[in-house]
């Protein structure tokens, strides 16, 4: 019973930070496609008296990444039916209507980065008018940014947990091990003979932990997530958890432990 | 005969205004049986602590083995180490080791095969009179018999040098002669030198032996 309680002390918490690490790892990999897909299907509209190039807009502003010219006919075509034919047909309309341009940036911006966009390009004399479209685009980023803060906050609230859970085991570590290494010190024993005994339990602690939190993360993947319908997780599902995860987790899991065990072994007094 | 533990002017203090061992000149030849007795306070237990490397001479010289202790690097300090007995009063064994692996331990340091360790375990238990008790935890002995445990530890790598601080201090009178014995055989038997800090020198003592004295000014006399 006291066997199984050492080792859960420390692979509870480990198993704690490993999740954390693991949400982190996840999250990053899926918001950034998700962000890519946000950023792809967002564009600005500008208005121009004069044809522009890609080249006139990135003197402007360097969040420019593609712009293409909206065709006149198409937008004639759309509004036809609530002008007079006889405009229609004479293209008089098309002549006098300005350039259209959709412009894609090359980044997720907030509603104060596009104003400072739209504003540069209304510097010019040539553009009479930009459209941001900031509601929709704002709703979206506002959401997605407050998920990613609550997130975040709870993987540093988990990471804070495990950390002290690790602490305290570090003390329980000093007190059980430090006889036995002051004792092994007399006889003549070499610091990592000292320490082998404390750095095995820590590294099959450490193993037991990376597997746990793997399965537990296989399993979000396979059935919980799987299942549901949030669609950045429907789009990224085979990337919710890889097989390279797994050794991710593994070495970040020995280095915890290491790092626990140097400084519990330095902290022993040498006799 | 060749000197074990030479000391010459040897100076020992933990703080420079407080003198424990006050220019010490002694030595202690291979074989030797030695006490050192002293008052409580006297400083024989920071002088065998000295013998070990637990702490530096401050002043003068201190030879065991023939290494120089005032400049001995750690790798050496442990490899000496690994050629000492040492038992203390409060027996310092591994509670969370049997009593066979707490026997073993300095031939699980030195690298001596399972094999090596069971058969030299069993050996030494028997010298000791606790053969049957090998998988038994120390907290389940008797502090006499913890206290044979840590002998027969001490006795494991047949070391050159076996160092005793108050071996009998926590132990009655059979347990205590019990372990005078087994130091005596050591010493006589296997010409291994013991060097025994305690209060008092037993009444019976069956082999020839040495006596240092320390007084309260850290003075160390030898009196015979």
């Amino acid at each position: 019973m006291k066997f199984v309680k050492n080792h859960l002390s420390i692979i509870f918490p480990m198993v704690a930070i490993l999740l954390g690490l693991e949400f982190f790892i996840v999250f990053d990999r899926t918001t950034k496609n998700y962000e890519e897909s946000l950023r792809n299907s967002y564009a600005m509209l500008v208005v121009s008296k004069e044809e522009m190039s890609i080249d006139d807009f990135k003197s402007w502003d360097n969040h420019v990444f593609k712009v293409s010219e909206i065709e006149k006919s198409k937008i004639v075509n759309r509004v036809s039916s609530t002008f007079d034919k006889s405009l229609n047909k004479s293209n008089t309309l098309q002549d006098k209507m300005p350039n259209f341009y959709s412009i894609k940036l090359n980044s997720y911006l907030n509603k104060k980065e596009l104003e400072e966009v739209k504003n540069n390009f209304l510097k010019s004399h040539k553009i009479t008018r930009v459209e941001t479209f900031d509601t929709l685009h704002q709703s979206n980023y506002g959401l997605f940014s407050f998920i990613k803060f609550a997130f975040s906050t709870f993987i540093v609230f988990m990471t804070i947990i495990g950390s002290f859970l690790i602490i305290k085991q570090m003390e329980v570590w000093n007190y059980m091990h430090s006889q036995r290494m002051k004792v092994m010190n007399i006889f003549g024993a070499s610091l990592f003979l000292r320490s082998k005994v404390l750095i095995n339990m820590a590294l099959i602690d450490a193993i037991i932990s990376a597997i746990f939190a793997s399965i537990i993360f296989y399993f979000i993947q396979k059935s919980w997530l799987k299942d549901s319908n949030i669609r950045i997780i429907q789009d990224n599902l085979e990337k919710l958890f890889t097989f390279s995860d797994i050794f991710i987790l593994m070495v970040a899991a020995m280095v915890i432990v290491m790092t626990a065990v140097i400084l519990v072994v330095i902290n022993v007094k040498e006799e | 005969m060749s000197n074990i533990i030479f000391a010459e002017n040897l100076t020992l203090w933990y703080e420079e205004n407080e003198i424990i061992i006050n220019g010490a000149n002694f030595s202690i030849n291979k074989g030797d049986f030695v006490f050192i007795t002293g008052p409580s306070g006297s400083g024989k237990s920071t002088l065998l602590q000295s013998f070990y490397g637990k702490l530096q001479p401050n002043q003068g010289q201190l030879n065991i083995g023939g290494l120089d202790m005032s400049m001995i690097k750690k790798k050496k300090l442990q490899e000496l180490r690994s050629h000492l007995g040492i038992v203390f009063q409060d027996y310092r064994l591994i509670n969370e080791w049997t009593v066979e692996d707490n026997v073993v331990l300095p031939l699980w340091i030195a690298g001596y095969s399972k094999k090596v360790q069971t058969e030299q375990a069993q050996r030494l238990l028997h010298h000791v009179k606790l053969s049957g008790k090998e998988k038994k935890y120390p907290m389940e002995l008797s502090g006499g018999e913890q206290q044979r445990v840590g002998v027969a530890r001490a006795l494991a790598k047949n070391p050159f040098l076996i160092l005793a601080d108050e071996p009998t201090g926590n132990l009655d009178e059979y347990s205590s002669n019990v372990i005078w014995d087994l130091l005596e055989n050591a010493c006589q038997q296997l010409d291994t030198t013991v060097v025994v800090v305690t209060h008092q020198i037993p009444t019976v003592f069956n082999i020839p032996f040495k006596h240092l004295s320390i007084d309260q000014k850290g003075t160390v006399y030898e009196v015979c």
